[in-house]
């Protein structure tokens, strides 16, 4: 399989400068070690850390229990499955798993194909979410903007959806995504679609 | 982006109404129908391959249909 490289550009959190990245349209055994060996650890030292404070496991990283060798293996082969990562600093800062087999729900798209978001994960450093100071920026955006433009060049026109954890409603709703509500079908999450003028909007403001 | 492959299709006139009708209705090239029944039916196929069943269901009176896949 060849993998496309786009250079993309990040932002080192505490000096403000860019950082030289790769964003890559597949996630390979290299990306699945970094989330083993790198991801795993730091993830675990918040944990542990979120379970000496008290802190509720409802207000944990809600991510905390996925595992990214489980979710490539079984689309494994499929081509309605695309993965996406960010590379930076010798390692791994993101990944993203799409579904290019879903249709709109947004009243003025219905039926019509989309780009599916199924699982979209930061490396735990670079989450301000999780207590410390983020490394890098950009990097949720960067795997955002990829599945979008995927949507444009699959001819879906931009059309993005996803089912958004509680923790991440605020940023969908950010980019502009419309907000359909909680989905009783899907462990309650709220649905968010981007339409094809909200992703001209978002791919002109990238 | 991944490259691609031109090919030559022959299809009847029948399957080339749906084609159109289709890329009309859901706002897609007729490449992209072709593309996505491409996925759909690799999909489905590697599902039923596992022993897994395709079922439709009407969401009004909750009956359940199953898609037989020979």
């Amino acid at each position: 399989m060849t993998v496309d490289v786009s250079p993309i550009y990040l932002l080192d959190a505490a000096t403000g400068e860019s950082v030289e990245a790769e964003l890559r349209d597949a996630i390979e055994q290299a990306q699945l070690d970094d989330w083993q060996t790198r991801w795993q650890p730091a993830l675990l030292a918040v944990l542990q850390n979120l379970a000496r404070k008290g802190v509720p496991m409802s207000q944990w990283p809600q991510s905390w229990h996925w595992n990214w060798a489980e979710k490539t293996a079984r689309v494994r082969g499929l081509l309605a499955f695309q993965g996406f990562c960010v590379v930076a600093q010798g390692e791994t800062q993101g990944l993203a798993q799409v579904d290019l087999t879903k249709s709109s729900r947004e009243p003025g798209q219905v039926g019509k194909p989309l780009v599916y978001l199924d699982y979209l994960e930061v490396a735990p450093w670079n989450r301000p979410e999780l207590g410390a100071a983020p490394r890098l920026r950009g990097v949720g955006s960067a795997l955002i903007t990829a599945a979008v433009t995927l949507s444009v060049e699959e001819g879906f026109k931009g059309r993005l959806g996803l089912h958004s954890l509680p923790q991440a409603d605020a940023f969908y709703r950010k980019i502009g995504m419309t907000d359909l509500g909680q989905d009783s079908t899907y462990q309650s999450l709220r649905y968010f679609e981007m339409t094809v003028e909200q992703a001209r909007a978002f791919l002109e403001e990238e | 982006m991944m490259a691609k492959r031109t090919m030559t299709l022959n299809l009847t006139d029948a399957e080339m109404r749906v084609l159109d009708e289709l890329s009309i209705r859901k706002d897609i090239t007729k490449t992209a129908v072709l593309r996505q029944a491409l996925r759909l039916y690799q999909t489905i196929d590697a599902r039923v391959e596992k022993g897994e069943k395709l079922l439709f269901e009407n969401e009004a009176t909750k009956e359940k249909a199953e898609l037989m896949l020979l």
